[in-house]
């Protein structure tokens, strides 16, 4: 029987392998674990998870269908150091945009001082004059943030792109690890991984805190477009974690600028609304006056401080593909310090030269629509057809200001299964940043998105990408009074050098499940 | 010279049956800048409504509120005076070499591009650039201002509150909107940042003396701003000047930005209860 790792390729950096074919050192334990598993022992634990994730129905909507976003279940690690500058690089950027967003929707200096052209926050279709001058409770318009990285093939992390409006997927962050722990409750032993576990609370910690002044017990809703959104298990998910109540437009009203629920007992205030509809759909008042998602007058409630808007409506203008050309200038002017993790190379295409520059060779590059997001509208230019490529042309002719061009980025590659063996496929990482108002914490983690196809750069959920566990590796030990990630039960069986055998019933699994706080 | 004029604006909607639930915005206060004063306002809403006020993206005060009260007609009424600016001095005009640095066209970048009742066509464009071709500036914006005029014949009835500039051009036809929607087409071609102006006007009658105490029935009215080194007000619809019978409410890129009573409800089809506008010069 063949290893697992047999004829084990990659085209780019890889997450587990050094140059040399030798795992790195922090990933060493768990290539010595995954080489004592065969293929057969994979395929059982396939279908755990398959199962596991179909009975919680961890699903995503794809051109209107149903889809289970797969996990893959070779974890991606993390080392300590890495995540020190993960973790810096990503508050770093985040109190930037923070700074940004207050001051484009407020006094405007960067404009004056010239650091970004009136034009770019003008001509951003996700800059809201409705919102200027709305100054949110707690200061902070970023409640959470996605900030999507990728490695290149130097094994340099870049940012490819910020997520300030609705940024999804920590519950799949959490559930995967719930899973891994069930699939392979052998491999935390070895490893000491932060946990995820907490992020919800966390996460709910900082809404509450984002309340109007003077409330000392805030009511927070989920507002969501309803099930059939794309992410509405992730709505369900987090509604429940939390334990506020998940609603919908038809549940909320507001009178004399304050925001209320309908509930069976009565109307009830709210004080902070999570909403997982976009700003165009979420105020009739202001926005599509068609939208039967949002609640009507709710812009108006916050305004006048009644009620805090989760994320800030308007954030849009600050993760706008332009805008990320000028984050690092935003870095320096706001916070006066370089970026701890630069930016991909990216060209604005409304510099004529510029332009001509990168349609000349667009069969290198990647062009990306200003206001897409999800993947959609992307063009790869090596794996582009000649009449994808002209089409895109025509289309920057057009709206040079709705395109900006990158270099390829041959995104680093990580073991992900591929029928009995595992295969390099491209990966990125999305880590959480939850700002509280009076802190930035980074979740420890983060998704990490695989594209399942071989060869495929394209990782988003909805362009047939998976994703992957992602253990942040720690050098020092549990904290007291914390148990252990995974608890064997009975005694261990598992020795260092011996397989993992993994699951062979329900009853420990429910066990493992129960101890485990990962 | 100023006047003091006090105004009364009274605008709303009927409804065939019931209406429980509105969300509305009224623009209907005038502004206090570049030489006007507001000394006095008050909003007035029936049924009766808590709204809260605040200055726009544009500076302009905004009263939001909404009804709960099962109503069958719902009416606004803004009452202020004020003390008009007059005609400002001329502007000491720039060249073309001023209007058109990078730091201009980009600080006015939403002011020089099209927008929801703004088209661009070549049409337009070609007046427009005949006219920069010609005059330096302030006076080109002038003369665009009066080809706007020239294009269209007053009349009601011909054009909607969702016209845009082309849609009137075409008809030939229009109000004081659409006069307006058209002049900022072409200074925005000929590459004059420009801005929608929405407030009133004072009626011009034959005697322009001694009006002072006497209410007459005035118009919501439009006009435009545009820059030209320094900001520069026309009148499309009639030409005359800018002065002291014209009374600032809002401004914006367009009819979007302004509109007096703005909202949204749950119920019937809604009939405008149209627009009446008192306007009694107090000194």
């Amino acid at each position: 029987m063949g290893s697992l790792f047999d004829g084990y390729y990659s085209v780019a950096y890889d997450e587990m392998f050094a140059a040399n074919g030798a795992p790195h050192p922090h990933t060493k334990a768990l290539f010595d674990a995954l080489q004592l598993l065969s293929g057969s022992d994979l395929e059982e634990r396939v279908a755990v998870i398959d199962r596991s994730m179909r009975d919680q129905g961890i699903t995503f909507s794809r051109a209107g269908q149903e889809w289970i976003f797969p996990l893959d279940l070779v974890p991606r690690l993390i080392p300590t150091v890495e995540w020190t500058l993960i973790e810096a690089g990503v508050i770093q950027r985040v109190r930037a945009l923070e700074a940004f967003l207050a001051d484009i929707y407020g006094p405007r200096t960067v404009l004056a001082d010239g650091i970004v052209p009136h034009s770019l926050v003008s001509s951003s279709t996700a800059f809201h004059r409705a919102a200027a001058g709305l100054e949110p409770a707690n200061g902070v318009r970023i409640h959470i943030a996605g900030i999507d990285l990728v490695r290149d093939a130097e094994g340099v992390l870049r940012v490819l792109e910020d997520n300030l409006r609705v940024p999804s997927g920590i519950s799949y962050v959490v559930e995967n690890r719930r899973t891994m722990a069930r699939v392979f409750p052998g491999l935390f032993l070895e490893q000491r991984v932060q946990p995820v576990a907490g992020h919800v609370a966390l996460f709910l910690a900082a809404l509450r805190a984002a309340a109007p002044a003077g409330v000392e017990d805030p009511t927070v809703v989920l507002l969501t477009p309803g099930v059939y959104n794309s992410a509405y298990f992730e709505h369900a998910f987090l509604g429940r974690k939390m334990g506020i109540e998940l609603v919908e437009g038809r549940d909320l009203f507001c009178r004399d600028n304050v925001l209320y629920m309908r509930t069976t007992s009565g109307e009830r205030r709210v004080h902070v609304l999570y909403r997982r509809v976009d700003d165009d759909y979420l105020d009739p008042v202001h926005f599509r006056s068609e939208s039967v998602v949002g609640c009507p007058g709710v812009l108006n409630a916050a305004r006048a401080g009644n009620v805090t808007i989760a994320n800030a409506v308007g954030n849009g203008v600050a993760d706008d593909k332009l805008t990320y050309t000028y984050v690092p200038a935003l870095i320096e002017y706001y916070l006066g310090e370089q970026p701890l993790l630069p930016n991909v190379p990216t060209y604005r295409l409304d510099d004529p030269d510029v332009m001509h520059d990168c349609l000349g060779r667009l069969d290198e590059l990647v062009l990306k629509p200003v206001n897409g997001s999800g993947g959609y509208g992307l063009l790869i230019g090596p794996a582009a057809t000649e009449e994808e490529l002209a089409a895109t042309r025509a289309e920057v002719l057009a709206n040079p200001r709705g395109w900006i061009a990158q270099e390829v980025i041959m995104l680093s590659t990580s073991p992900s299964l591929d029928g009995d063996r595992l295969a390099a496929r491209h990966v990125d990482l999305r880590p959480f940043a939850i700002n509280d108002g009076s802190q930035i914490r980074v979740l420890p983690g983060g998704l990490t998105r695989v594209a399942l196809r071989e060869g495929s750069l394209v990782v988003n959920s909805s362009q047939g990408g998976g994703s992957k566990d992602t253990w942040v590796l720690t050098s020092s030990p549990a904290r007291k009074g914390e148990p252990s990630v995974v608890r064997p039960l009975p005694a261990p069986t598992v020795k260092a050098k011996a397989p993992d055998l993994g699951p062979r019933s329900d009853q420990p699994q429910q066990q493992q499940q129960g101890q485990g706080s990962c | 010279m100023t006047w003091r004029i006090a105004v009364r604006h009274r605008t709303g909607y009927h409804y065939s049956s019931a209406v429980r639930a509105s969300y509305n915005e009224a623009r209907m206060t005038p502004t206090s800048n570049r030489g006007q004063q507001t000394l006095e306002s008050r909003l007035d809403i029936t049924p009766a409504a808590r709204p809260l006020r605040y200055l726009d993206y544009w500076g302009t005060a905004v009263d939001a509120f909404d009804v709960h009260v099962a109503h069958t007609e719902l009416v606004v009424t803004a009452s202020s005076v004020v003390e008009t600016a007059g005609a400002l001095d001329p502007v000491q005009g720039v060249g073309w070499d001023t209007v058109t640095t990078a730091y201009v066209v980009d600080h006015y970048a939403e002011l020089l591009a099209p927008s929801r009742y703004v088209s661009f066509e070549p049409e337009v464009e070609t007046a427009g650039l005949a006219l920069a071709a010609e005059h330096p500036p302030a006076e080109a914006g002038l003369a665009a201002v009066a080809w706007a005029h020239e294009q269209l014949g007053y009349e009601r009835g011909r054009t909607s509150v969702h016209t845009t500039s082309a849609e009137a051009r075409v008809a030939g036809k229009g109000v004081c909107q659409d006069y307006t929607h058209l002049a900022l087409a072409i200074l925005r071609a000929l590459g004059l940042p420009a801005r929608y102006v929405s407030g009133y006007l004072y009626p011009i009658t034959g005697s322009t003396t001694s009006s002072v105490g006497t209410t007459t029935i005035g118009e919501s009215h439009a006009w435009v701003e545009f820059w030209a080194g320094d900001w520069v007000a026309a009148d499309p619809t009639s030409l005359v000047a800018v002065a002291e019978r014209h009374i600032v409410v809002a401004r914006g890129r367009d009819y979007a930005d302004v509109r007096p009573l703005s909202g949204v409800y749950h119920g019937p089809p809604a009939e405008s209860l149209g627009v009446k506008v008192e306007l009694t010069r107090l000194r």
